[in-house]
């Protein structure tokens, strides 16, 4: 090409601008992300040299992970944002287990399926387990994962795929604000991870939003009783020792959302209900809870925010119940 | 695989600058090198229909040696015509058929036909060779270096398009000469310029404008919105510009100067000049392969020239919009472009001298109108956004609408990408040097996150 900037000019400042360019490239990525693997940005528990703990972090999605590797723990609640109300200091009084609450905000099945794989991974002794289905639990097919929403290179493990996301702008923010818990100057989040949304959506308020998305029904008759994410959530639990509490809730909803018995939509529910409760069956300490029924709690309004989340009052039975079925198993009864 | 992805930028860069210097040395593996790692490119990308880049090649490769050996024309004319059915075939079969659908008055079945990447690119090159070569401008290359011409994987998916005369006798040549630092410096920077206009100015308008377009394909824009809808000429600028200005960088590094692309086109001040400045190789090929054919070949008598002079105009830009999709938006947007610039000339010759500013203005707001109708999908998506633009923007300062603001600024006041890196490297400065390299470091967090966007481009 015929142009002013292709010209060849073969003076030995272009050797040092090429070796300036790289070396500030090589030398800057090294740094970078030696200090990235140093300080462990996620408390993930791989490579950290500085023994920080915790994060200060709001998103769900990446929080987890610290709690859900914490050691002081030794039992967990799992689920979304309709988990979120089940305080774990409660469960632990009530059990003398140590819980800590894993929800994810919005999390899919598929998702609380990997945080739920990584506390095992993290735990070889596990006290209870609390797994909040909501309708997401239900669907016929997996839900495919959404591109770049959830990090599941976080909670997988291959340290490869962990440290080829570490080069990026949210990692170097974790870098600086664990860095900031480290030297004294923020407080990290709770470490049992309860953070209550009634600070946010105001008790005597209710906004009509958040009706629970339950599933397509299934296309085919053949299909109607394949869940696949609770055939995972089976094999987990079949893998379990039988000295582990597992105790499965389905969270309850205002009772308008609530399917009317007869109809397609209750039969879709039981079904599912049925998949949940067969997961737990027989296995000692271990309960199904389905909550999602219609009652004098569930009619009033006073004791939702929206559809799918409920106020203290719910989430006080709920905790009992659940703390009930760790003790007595498919004995307990259930006060709701 | 994506020239803004790790895969390509931290795996598959490095290794072929590495096989290439070990390869530089032998004069006999040099073009060799360049081509399995160009096929390698296509394949990683695009496994299926590695298979047909390989046999368009050879296809051609082979016509263009028959017709060297027996002066048949219809043996090129065979070849283009092949080219061109196979281009049909795979971008507008399902095109041909909604249409054909109805006209009879009864939808045809639509075919699920995957695009192969380039291969719009690839068909060019093959026919500006062969036309060349019929007119007996073109010599008959070796295989090799024919396959690097239609392959070289920094132009082979969305160009920049090359003639045959620019680039090959730069195939086959030392890229560790007096010098090389030089055209790695610009390479790097090149490549560093491109990666920004794609990530920080094309991407950036895109996550604004795109949910709007989506909004036109179910109902009418009313909040105000519209208005940012026209920020989509400078996001395809910055897309496209970004992706040429890469691939013009990517060649410096293995020995090749591809020509530029684009010419600060919202600097033109009417749309001829625009034309001369946007997508500068594709207007050329157009201009050489379709309009001058068109224009020159006696078809109306003498005294009706300007008249067919100016039809070849509206067809030739017919056809370029027809080329960027199989859609009758398409065909709109370039036929609306070619009376722009039939009225353009009939002003220039007969109409008073318009001020430099107003033909400017005139022009921007022409290119961004009808950039809507390009990018809608459909007539009544276009129209939803033009119906929009009756209400007032919304002007609420909002910090994730600054592209919105900042993005035209560049295009309107920064020169071309090319005359930027030409004054910045016009000494060497090692300080300058370094800068560019914490700025590769920056664009390679950016990427680090994952969100990365196609080029437009890979699907014209």
């Amino acid at each position: 090409m015929d142009s002013p900037t292709f010209t060849s000019d073969p003076s030995p400042g272009w050797n040092r601008c090429l070796a300036a360019c790289l070396g500030a490239l090589g030398i800057g990525a090294l740094l970078l992300f030696a200090v990235v693997i140093a300080v462990d940005p996620y408390d993930s528990g791989r490579f950290g040299l500085f023994g920080i703990d915790g994060v200060d972090d709001r998103n769900t999605q990446t929080a987890t992970v610290s709690r859900a590797r914490d050691p002081q723990f030794d039992s967990a609640v799992i689920g979304n944002s309709t988990a979120q109300l089940l305080n774990p200091a409660d469960l632990s009084q009530a059990t003398g287990l140590r819980f800590v609450q894993l929800y994810l905000t919005g999390g899919s099945a598929r998702e609380q399926l990997a945080v739920l794989d990584f506390f095992l991974r993290n735990h070889p002794r596990v006290g209870a387990l609390v797994i909040v289905a909501d309708p997401f639990w239900c669907g016929h097919e997996r839900v495919a994962p959404r591109p770049g929403e959830f990090p599941y290179w976080l909670y997988g493990s291959s340290s490869l795929a962990y440290m080829a996301r570490l080069l990026s702008w949210p990692a170097i923010e974790h870098v600086s604000q664990r860095i900031s818990i480290g030297l004294g100057w923020r407080k990290r989040n709770d470490p049992d991870g309860f953070f209550s949304y009634e600070d946010i959506w105001l008790p005597g308020t209710f906004r009509d939003t958040n009706r629970p998305r339950d599933p397509a029904p299934a296309a085919t008759a053949a299909g109607r009783d394949n869940f696949p994410d609770i055939a995972l959530l089976d094999d987990v639990v079949k893998r379990l020792p039988v000295s582990v509490s597992v105790v499965l809730v389905v969270p309850p909803t205002f009772n308008t959302t609530v399917a009317k018995p007869g109809t397609p939509a209750a039969a879709e529910r039981e079904t599912c209900n049925r998949a949940l409760q067969r997961t737990v069956a027989g296995r000692p300490y271990s309960n199904f809870i389905n909550y999602r029924i219609e009652n004098a709690l569930t009619r009033d309004l006073a004791n939702f925010a929206d559809h799918i989340h409920y106020r203290p009052i719910i989430a006080s039975r709920m905790v009992k119940g659940i703390a009930e079925s760790i003790r007595l198993g498919e004995a307990a009864k259930i006060d709701f | 695989m994506l020239f803004n992805d790790y895969p390509f930028l931290l795996g598959f860069l490095p290794a072929a600058i590495l096989l290439c210097r070990l390869a530089d040395p032998y004069p006999q593996l040099r073009i060799w090198t360049l081509v399995l790692l160009s096929l390698a490119f296509y394949a990683l990308g695009n496994p299926p229909f590695i298979v047909l880049l390989v046999l368009s090649i050879l296809i051609n490769w082979l016509a263009a040696l028959a017709y060297a050996r027996t002066k048949l024309p219809v043996i090129i004319t065979a070849a283009i015509v092949a080219d061109l059915a196979v281009l049909a075939v795979f971008k507008y079969t399902n095109f041909l058929g909604y249409n054909l659908g109805l006209v009879l008055g009864r939808p045809l079945p639509l075919l699920d036909i995957a695009l192969p990447l380039g291969i719009s690119f690839f068909t060019f090159h093959h026919i500006m060779y062969l036309v060349d070569l019929r007119k007996g401008k073109a010599p008959v290359y070796p295989l090799g270096r024919y396959a690097l011409y239609i392959a070289f994987f920094p132009q082979a998916l969305a160009g920049p398009l090359v003639r045959w005369s620019q680039v090959m006798e730069q195939f086959g040549r030392g890229i560790y000469v007096p010098g090389w630092q030089r055209e790695f410096c610009l390479g790097i920077s090149f490549i560093a310029m491109g990666l920004f206009e794609k990530i920080f100015l094309a991407d950036r308008l895109a996550r604004i404008i795109d949910p709007i377009y989506a909004r036109a394909l179910l109902g009418p824009v009313v909040n105000g919105d519209a208005w940012l809808a026209l920020a989509f000429s400078f996001q395809i600028l910055f897309d496209f510009a970004g992706y040429s200005d890469i691939a013009i960088g990517l060649g410096l590094l293995f020995g090749i100067k591809l020509p530029f692309n684009f010419n600060a086109p919202f600097r033109s001040t009417s749309i001829q000049d625009f034309w001369q400045r946007w997508h500068i190789t594709l207007m050329l090929f157009l201009r050489d392969y379709v309009f001058n054919p068109l224009a020159n070949t006696r078809i109306l008598p003498r005294r009706f020239f300007p008249v067919q002079y100016f039809i070849a105009m509206l067809l030739t830009m017919a056809l370029c919009g027809l080329w960027h999709g199989a859609s009758w938006t398409f065909v709109l947007w370039g036929t609306l472009h070619g009376c722009a610039l039939v009225i353009c000339s009939l002003w220039r010759r007969y109409g008073p001298r318009l001020p430099v500013l107003l033909g400017w203005a005139l022009t921007v707001a022409f290119v961004l109108l009808t950039a809507v109708i390009f990018r809608a999908g459909t007539l009544d998506a276009a129209l939803h956004i033009f119906q929009g633009l009756a209400v007032p923007p919304n002007l609420e300062p909002s910090r994730h609408l600054v592209p919105v603001f900042i993005v035209p600024l560049v295009a309107f006041l920064l020169p071309a990408s090319q005359d930027i890196i030409e004054r910045l490297t016009r000494k060497p400065r090692p300080w300058l040097a370094a800068l560019v390299g914490i700025g590769l470091l920056a664009l390679l967090i950016e990427l680090g996150e994952r969100n990365v966007n196609g080029f437009a481009y890979f699907y014209f």
